[in-house]
């Protein structure tokens, strides 16, 4: 939530530091020479981008830039309020097209082929959910949502935060791009799919004779590529945008 | 109420927004002041979301989840999650008993992941929540910050649990051999999977910041 920017610095000592409290004080209206913040200015808004709330437990620090690295927490709850990230948006778009390649591999190529008596099943995702289809809709499409569709949405909507920030020409919808990611990471459960991937290999192992394909290898770099991008920060692309666009 | 110089001490120690007349965003982390209201509806002015100094309705949605949860927990478990048919007959199989029989298989390990995820894991989610969800509801100051820490918890395990709903989707996927051996999804497995759902939608219906209002909070509004 903190400066974000600070990625675009050398990266400084890893840490983790508590926030500094903001000290009370009877007036609450800081004064400011200009709008920091301009498009909550041309809305008759004076923001404090000085300051920054702890989500978790409304307490108020001073913001501060952090450096790569550096884990920002609230002195009250212990929520993580700030990172410092060693990723640029550069590092961030290159992250997000390899993770478009990865998940158009691993959903598209075998997981796992199977061998019984001479006859061979090649095991896909969308094989997989296609079979549940038949049998029941409600929990194909939970699956299909959970384990494909809100990863997929992930990497989409972050391409198109990202690229504008990139080339510098604005795309529409910025805000509710950001807000519909908030969302949707919630629901991204690719690292449990692929935990699932090795209980069902080893539960069919059994009975069949099991050899795995590349979409699981694929599966499992889709895994740490979507966890390096969650962790790359947030608040920053807005800061970013405001500079950017105002 | 306990010792009102110690509240009085946390809030001097710990200004909030809300003390301060200021509102942070959810969002885009922009801090406002709260007292502007243009249309009702307070909107953040840069990303547009809707501004709440608290969810709203927060308890009653936490408890409503939850209490689906908690029911649908019931058939979730003692239901077959999946039916296996070969040659040899048809067999229904509950989530117990594909533990059992990873354990029995040897890979203890899998059975332990699976017993966590799928069983402990939803028992402990609707506990630590009715827990949170009790205890904010009386405005508790007891162990505020672990309280803290415990929700935390809730939200960074919760959708391991669908661990059972995806191994199920891809056995069923996998094992297609015709007369030789199939799996199907049975009915206890959309029960899991809605109260994977329900537990989910009940951590994020609850408000933190619940946490850490006490009365003294609430007499200086």
């Amino acid at each position: 939530m903190c400066d974000d920017r600070a990625s675009l610095r050398a990266p400084g000592r890893p840490g983790r530091r508590f926030a500094t409290i903001v000290t009370p004080t009877p007036s609450v209206e800081p004064v400011q020479a200009q709008p920091a913040v301009p498009s909550a200015a041309r809305r008759g808004w004076i923001a404090h981008p000085e300051l920054v709330v702890c989500e978790e437990c409304d307490a108020v620090y001073a913001r501060r830039a952090l450096s790569a690295g550096d884990l920002l927490r609230c002195r009250r709850c212990g929520a993580t309020i700030g990172r410092g990230h060693w990723l640029t948006v550069d590092g961030q778009l290159a992250l997000t097209l390899t993770a478009l390649v990865v998940f158009l591999i691993a959903s598209l190529s075998p997981i796992v082929t199977l061998e019984l008596r001479g006859q061979h099943v090649v095991a896909t995702l969308f094989g997989a959910i296609d079979s549940t289809w038949s049998d029941d809709p409600l929990l194909a499409l939970l699956a299909a949502a959970t384990a494909a569709g809100f990863p997929l949405a992930v990497i989409g909507l972050r391409l198109w935060v990202l690229v504008p920030l990139r080339t510098g020409r604005a795309l529409p919808g910025f805000a509710p791009t950001m807000r519909a990611l908030r969302w949707v990471l919630r629901w991204s459960m690719v690292e449990v799919f692929m935990l699932a991937v090795l209980v069902a290999v080893v539960r069919s192992a059994g009975v069949t004779h099991v050899v795995p394909g590349p979409g699981i290898f694929a599966y499992g770099l889709l895994v740490l590529l979507l966890a390096a991008i969650q962790t790359s920060g947030w608040h920053g692309l807005w800061h970013l945008a405001e500079e950017r666009w105002g | 109420m306990s010792d009102p110089a110690r509240g009085d001490a946390m809030s001097s120690k710990y200004p909030t927004a809300r003390e301060r007349g200021l509102i942070g965003c959810d969002c885009c982390g922009l801090v406002c002041p709260s007292r502007r209201a243009d249309d009702g509806i307070l909107r953040c002015p840069r990303c547009g979301f809707a501004l709440h100094p608290l969810k709203p309705r927060s308890l009653e949605l936490t408890w409503a989840w939850l209490l689906s949860a908690a029911i649908l927990y019931v058939p979730a478990n003692l239901l077959p999650v999946m039916s296996t048919h070969s040659v040899l007959g048809h067999e229904g199989h509950t989530i117990i008993g594909g533990i059992h029989e990873l354990w029995t298989s040897g890979s203890w390990e899998l059975a332990l992941i699976v017993f966590v995820a799928s069983i402990a894991v939803p028992l402990l989610k609707i506990g630590a929540l009715a827990l949170l969800a009790i205890t904010a509801g009386r405005r508790s100051r007891w162990r505020q910050r672990e309280r803290a820490g415990l929700y935390r918890l809730v939200e960074t395990v919760g959708h391991w649990s669908m661990l059972d709903v995806f191994v199920v989707v891809l056995l069923v996927g996998m094992v297609r051999f015709g007369v030789l051996a199939e799996v199907e999804p049975e009915i206890g497995l959309l029960a899991f999977g809605a109260v994977v759902v329900a537990t989910m939608l009940a951590s994020a219906s609850f408000d933190p910041r619940l946490i850490w209002i006490d009365d003294d909070d609430r007499k200086r509004g």
